[in-house]
C-alpha cells in the first residue's frame, strides 16, 4: 500500500509520491528524500541518532512512519547550516572537538537544537538530562557538553589536563 | 647571528596544537558519507535468516515460498552461496585462513544464535525482510556448549567436527624466571578466580558494504565500513575468485570501530558474492539486532591467578592461568595467549611468570578484537595487586610504589623479555596520588562512613606497547606513505590508515604541513581506496607513531625533492633553500620566495632541468617506527556507592597519561576519555549475556545498556610526556588505553568502598543487582 506524502523539510515544500505507508520516517527522508545526514543507529528508538525536529519537536524518526509527518514541518542536520554557513552550534562543536565518527552527531545536533531553543541557558546537569537518550560512544560526552556550553556563550570548564 | 633586517615568515608550528578538525566540515553539516549512504543506479537489498538456535544440525532449508515473492530477486540457501564462491577458498579468519573449517553461510549446522543461514536480495530491505519469514528452515537440536568449562568437558559435542573438541588452543605453559625459587621464597601466596564478562564494541554505525560487481571486466568495488581497506581487498578476491586488481575497496567515514571491522565477514561476502551472482550492486545494511547477536563479542575470559609475596608487599612472582571463549566461529581469541603473556608484568619488577593459557569455542558469537584485546593483562594485575593489599592491610598505593619499576641508569627489563625503556610508569602514578592526594581521601572516607555513605578510591596503571620500544633486531613492522605535491600546490598525503573517529585526517595532516612547510589547510589526506592507498590498517594504537613518523618521514623525503628542483630553477644550493607557509625560497629572503604550485609548473617545462634530477613531485617511505616507546599511564577514580540500590556513581576520575609528544591534545584526549566511558560501561552497564542453553539475551539497546551523558563524569588528563628516545618521531598511541585501564580502576575503587562489608570483588561487571548481592543486601 503507498500514498502521497507532502510536508515541509528544511524550509522547502516537498512532495513524494507513492510512498510505501509502512516506511519510516528515517528511510523516507534517507532514501526518498536523499537526506542521508539522518543517521540509523538502533531503528528502536533507543540511541537517538535518528532524531529530527518535527514541528520543532524532538523525534525518533526510526519510530514514526513517514505518513504520520504528512502536513508537518521537519528539520534535519540539513538544515542547520552548511560547511560556508555552520550555525553557532555547528561552529561550537567544532571548536570543542565535540565528536569523533560523527555517526551519533545528527542526532545530537538536533536534540541540541531542540533543549536551546526550549532552554537558551541550560546548566550543565540540564544538558545532561536533555541528552541522556543520545548515545555516543566514541567521546564520553564531555567535549559534546562543552560545545553545548560554547554555544550558550557560557563558560566552558576548563580542561583539567596540564602538561609537564 | 646576523640581526635580521626584514620580517620572516616563521615557519608555522601544527604539532601540538588542538588544531580543530578537518572532519567537521562533512560531519557537522550531515554530509558525511557513510555506507549506507551509498545509492547506486540498480541498487538491490539483502537480508539474512538467522538461527534461532544456538546449536542445531539443519536438516533442510526451503527456499521456494521466498522466491517467488515480488520484488526478490534471489534467494540462496548456505549450500547455494557455497557453490557461487571461489571453489577451494579457505574458511577465512582474523588476519588469514582459520584453524577450522566453516561455510560462510550456515550450511550443515548453526553454531550460534544468530549464525546466518540463508541470505534473501530484494528491491528493497523491506522486501527482503518480508521474505525471510517465507523460508522453512528445519532444525534437529544438539547440546550447546554454553560455556568454558563445558567445552573443556572431554564429552561435550563439538561444534567444528574437524576440531574434534571444543578446545581451540590447548593449554600451554610457559615460564620466565625461576617461579618455584620465587614461591618458596614468599612469605605468603594470594589467590583469586578472577573473571572478565562477554561485552562487545558497539559502534553507533552497524557493519554494512555494498558490492559493485561489473561482469563485463570482472572488476568487484566494495563500498565498505572497514579498518583496513587491503586486507578486505585480499579476503574478497581469495573468496569470490576475482583477481585482487580486479577488487577495489573504498570506505568513506565510518561510524566507529574499536576493532570490530577488520577484514571481511561472512555477511559481507555472501553480499559482494550475490552482487557477482547478479551482476548489480548489492547492499547490506546490519541492523542492531543482528549486530548485537552476530557482529562479534570480546572479554569473556577467566584468570586463576596466585601471587607470590612477602608481608612488606613485594611482589615477586605471578603463576596465571587465562582460559579465553573464543565463541563459535575463530575470531582473534585464540590470538590472545601471547599478548596477555608477554604484557602481564606490564611495568612491575617481577622475579618470575608463569603463563598457561588455553581457548576454547563455545555456542556464542566470534571473539573479536576490541579497544585493547589483550586488556585481561592489566585487569588481573591491577586487580590482584590491591588484593594483594588489602590482604597485607597496606594501602594500594604502597603496593603498586613498592613494585613498579624504576627507571635508573639502566632500563628495567619485563620478565617476559622486552625493555621498560622510556616508561613512565612510575611518574604516571606519583602524579596520580600527589593529584588525588590518597591520605586525604582516607580521612574523608572514614568520615563518610560515618554517615552511612561508602566511598572508594581506586588506581590502575599501565603500559601498551604503542608501539613499544625497539628492540634487539627491531620489530615494529612498517607503515608506508605515499606523498604527492600537486600542481596546485596541494599536499596530497596517501595514508594506509583508515580513520574512523581517531581525526587522522587532521593529525597526518598537522604533522605534514609542520614537516613540508606548507600551511594545514593546503594538505589533503586521502584515506579509504585500495587503489590509492598503501596497504595497512587502523588498529593496535599504532597510526601516532607508525603513521605519525611515516608523514614526517615522507613529507622530509618529499621537501628534499622539491628543494634539489628548486636549486636548479632559483640558482641557489638546496641547503640554502626552505619551503615557508607553501612559498619555496631563499632562506632569509622571503620576498623573492615563489609559491609551490608555480615551482611545480616551472619543473614541468621542458628543458628546465638538467636530466637526471628527479621531479616527480611524488614520494614514498616505508617508515619502520624508530625507536618506539611505552604509552603509559595511572587512572584513578573516587566512588561512591549507594548500599541501598546499587548503584554506583563516579565522583571524580583522574587520567595521568603519556603517549609521548602529542599531535594534537584535543584529539588525545578525546580518546583518552572515550575508552574510560567504555571502560565505565562494561563495569556497570554493558554485558552480552547468554542464558545456560546459549539463547542470546542482550538484543537490544534495552537488555544491553550503554553509558550516557548521566553516568560518565568530567574526566581530568594529565599530561606527561616522556624522555624522547627517538630523534625525530616521539608520538605514541593513546587509543586502547583508557578502556584496558578503566575496568580495574572502576572494580578496585568499588571494592574499597565496599571494603566494611568484606566484600572480595573478582569479577568485571559490577551492576546494581550484583553490587547488592556482594554485600548481602538480597538475602
Amino acid at each position: 500500500m503507498t500514498t502521497d506524502i507532502n510536508l515541509t523539510v528544511n524550509g522547502t515544500d516537498r512532495t513524494a509520491t507513492s510512498v510505501e505507508v509502512r516506511k519510516t520516517l528515517a528511510d523516507f527522508l534517507r532514501e526518498d528524500l536523499g537526506l542521508t545526514g539522518t543517521h540509523l543507529g538502533c531503528e528502536h528508538g533507543v540511541c537517538g541518532a535518528c532524531t529530527v525536529l518535527v514541528d520543532g519537536e524532538p523525534v525518533r524518526s526510526c519510530l514514526m512512519f513517514a505518513v504520520q509527518a504528512e502536513g508537518t514541518t521537519i528539520t534535519t542536520i540539513e538544515g542547520l547550516g552548511d560547511r560556508d554557513h555552520m550555525s553557532t552550534l555547528q561552529e561550537a562543536m567544532r571548536d570543542s572537538h565535540a565528536f569523533q565518527c560523527g555517526f551519533c552527531t545528527p542526532g545530537f545536533l538536533m536534540q541540541i537544537t531542540a533543549l536551546l531553543d526550549e532552554n537558551p541557558k541550560p546548566t550543565e546537569p540540564e544538558i545532561r538530562e536533555a541528552l541522556s537518550g543520545n548515545i555516543c560512544r566514541c567521546t564520553g560526552y564531555e567535549s559534546i557538553l562543552n560545545g553545548v556550553l560554547r554555544a550558550t556563550g557560557a563558560e566552558v570548564p576548563a580542561s583539567a589536563a596540564s602538561h609537564h | 647571528m646576523s640581526q635580521q633586517t626584514q620580517p620572516q615568515p616563521i615557519a608555522q608550528r601544527f604539532v601540538g596544537e588542538s588544531v580543530k578538525r578537518s572532519e567537521d566540515f562533512r560531519i557537522l553539516t550531515g554530509t558525511g558519507n557513510y555506507v549506507d549512504d551509498i545509492q547506486l543506479p540498480g541498487m538491490l537489498h539483502a537480508a539474512f535468516l538467522r538461527s534461532p538456535y544456538a546449536h542445531a544440525l539443519i536438516t533442510n532449508v526451503d527456499v521456494s515460498e521466498a522466491r517467488k515473492l515480488p520484488g526478490v530477486v534471489a534467494v540462496m540457501s548456505g549450500a547455494d552461496l557455497q557453490a557461487i564462491l571461489a571453489p577451494g577458498a579457505p574458511s577465512p579468519g582474523f588476519f588469514g585462513p582459520a584453524p577450522v573449517k566453516f561455510t560462510i553461510l550456515a550450511t550443515s549446522k548453526v553454531r550460534l544464535v544468530g549464525d546466518p543461514v540463508a541470505i534473501v536480495v530484494a528491491e528493497s530491505r523491506y522486501i527482503a525482510e518480508d521474505a525471510l519469514q517465507l523460508i522453512e528452515v528445519d532444525y534437529d537440536d544438539l547440546p550447546p556448549v554454553a560455556t568454558s568449562e563445558q567445552a573443556l568437558d572431554p564429552t561435550s559435542t563439538p561444534i567444528f567436527e574437524d576440531l574434534g573438541s571444543n578446545v581451540i588452543a590447548a593449554p600451554t605453559t610457559n615460564t620466565f624466571g625461576d617461579v618455584e625459587a620465587a614461591f618458596a621464597r614468599a612469605d605468603r601466596t594470594i589467590s583469586a578466580h578472577l573473571t572478565q564478562h562477554r561485552h562487545q564494541n558497539v559502534p553507533m554505525e552497524c557493519r554494512g558494504i555494498v558490492g559493485d560487481y561489473h561482469p563485463d571486466d570482472d572488476t568487484l568495488t566494495v563500498h565498505g565500513s572497514n579498518q583496513g581497506v587491503g586486507i578486505a581487498k585480499m579476503v574478497m578476491s581469495i573468496q569470490l575468485g576475482i583477481p585482487a586488481d580486479n577488487v577495489r575497496v573504498l570506505c568513506g567515514d565510518i561510524g566507529g570501530s574499536f576493532g570490530l571491522k577488520i577484514g571481511a565477514a561472512r555477511e559481507e561476502i555472501a553480499t559482494c558474492a550475490l552482487s557477482k551472482h547478479l551482476g548489480k550492486p548489492v547492499k547490506w545494511i546490519e541492523d542492531r539486532n543482528e549486530h548485537l547477536s552476530s557482529s562479534g563479542h570480546a572479554r569473556e575470559e577467566t584468570l586463576d591467578a596466585e601471587i607470590a609475596v612477602t608481608d612488606e608487599g613485594d611482589i615477586l612472582a605471578m603463576k596465571v592461568k587465562m582460559v579465553v571463549d573464543t565463541g563459535a566461529y575463530p575470531g582473534m581469541g585464540a590470538m590472545l595467549g601471547g599478548m596477555v603473556q608477554g604484557m602481564i608484568p606490564g611495568p612491575y619488577s617481577l622475579e618470575a611468570l608463569e603463563f598457561e593459557f588455553a581457548a576454547t569455542v563455545t555456542n556464542k558469537a566470534t571473539y573479536v578484537a576490541y579497544r585493547g584485546p589483550w586488556a585481561a593483562e592489566t585487569f588481573c594485575r591491577e586487580r590482584m595487586v590491591d588484593i594483594v593489599a588489602h590482604e597485607l592491610g597496606l594501602e594500594p598505593l604502597e603496593v603498586r610504589r613498592r613494585n613498579i619499576a624504576f627507571q635508573g641508569d639502566k632500563p628495567a627489563d619485563m620478565i617476559t623479555g622486552r625493555s621498560l625503556i622510556g616508561s613512565t610508569a612510575r611518574e604516571s602514578l606519583e602524579k596520580a596520588a600527589e593529584v588525588i592526594d590518597v591520605e586525604a581521601f582516607r580521612a574523608r572516607q572514614a568520615k563518610a562512613r560515618e554517615e552511612g555513605k561508602y566511598l572508594g578510591l581506586g588506581m590502575a596503571t599501565f603500559i601498551e606497547a604503542a608501539p613499544g620500544p625497539r628492540g634487539e633486531g627491531g620489530g615494529l613492522g612498517n607503515e608506508q606513505m605515499r606523498m604527492r605535491l600537486d600542481e596546485d600546490g596541494t599536499l596530497l598525503v596517501f595514508t594506509a590508515q583508515m580513520p574512523h573517529g581517531q581525526s587522522h585526517e587532521t593529525t597526518l595532516a598537522q604533522v605534514a604541513a609542520e614537516e613540508f612547510g606548507v600551511p594545514f589547510e593546503s594538505v589533503k589526506v586521502v584515506v579509504g581506496d585500495s587503489d590509492q592507498v598503501p596497504f595497512g590498517f587502523t588498529g593496535g594504537s599504532r597510526a601516532a607513531t607508525m603513521a605519525g613518523g611515516a608523514s614526517l618521514h615522507t613529507a622530509r623525503a618529499l621537501k628534499d625533492q622539491v628543494l634539489e628542483v628548486a636549486s636548479h630553477l632559483m640558482e641557489a644550493s638546496a641547503e640554502d633553500l626552505e619551503i615557508v607557509d607553501g612559498n619555496v625560497g631563499v632562506k632569509g629572503v622571503p620576498a623573492r620566495a615563489k609559491p609551490l604550485a608555480t615551482l611545480v609548473a616551472e619543473a614541468r617545462q621542458p628543458g628546465k632541468l638538467p636530466e637526471g634530477v628527479e621531479a616527480t613531485f611524488e614520494v614514498t617511505r616505508n617508515y619502520d617506527g624508530g625507536k618506539g616507546g611505552w604509552s603509559s599511564a595511572t587512572h584513578c577514580a573516587i566512588v561512591e556507592v549507594d548500599v541501598e540500590t546499587g548503584l554506583v556513581e563516579i565522583e571524580r576520575y583522574v587520567a595521568v597519561e603519556d603517549c609521548g609528544k602529542l599531535i594534537n591534545p584535543a584529539v588525545v584526549e578525546g580518546q583518552v576519555r572515550g575508552g574510560v566511558a567504555q571502560g565505565i560501561g562494561a563495569v556497570l552497564l554493558e554485558r552480552s549475556a547468554y542464558d545456560d542453553q546459549a539463547q542470546f539475551l542482550a538484543g537490544t539497546f534495552m537488555d544491553y545498556l550503554l553509558p550516557s551523558t548521566t553516568e560518565v563524569p568530567r574526566i581530568e588528563i594529565h599530561h606527561l610526556e616522556t624522555v624522547p628516545l627517538d630523534p625525530d618521531v616521539n608520538f605514541r598511541g593513546i587509543g586502547e588505553g583508557g578502556m584496558i585501564v578503566a575496568p580495574p580502576t572502576l572494580c578496585n575503587a568499588i571494592e574499597d568502598a565496599l571494603s566494611p562489608f568484606g566484600v572480595r570483588i573478582t569479577e568485571q561487571h559490577l551492576p546494581p543487582l550484583r553490587i547488592l548481592e556482594l554485600i548481602g543486601a538480597l538475602d
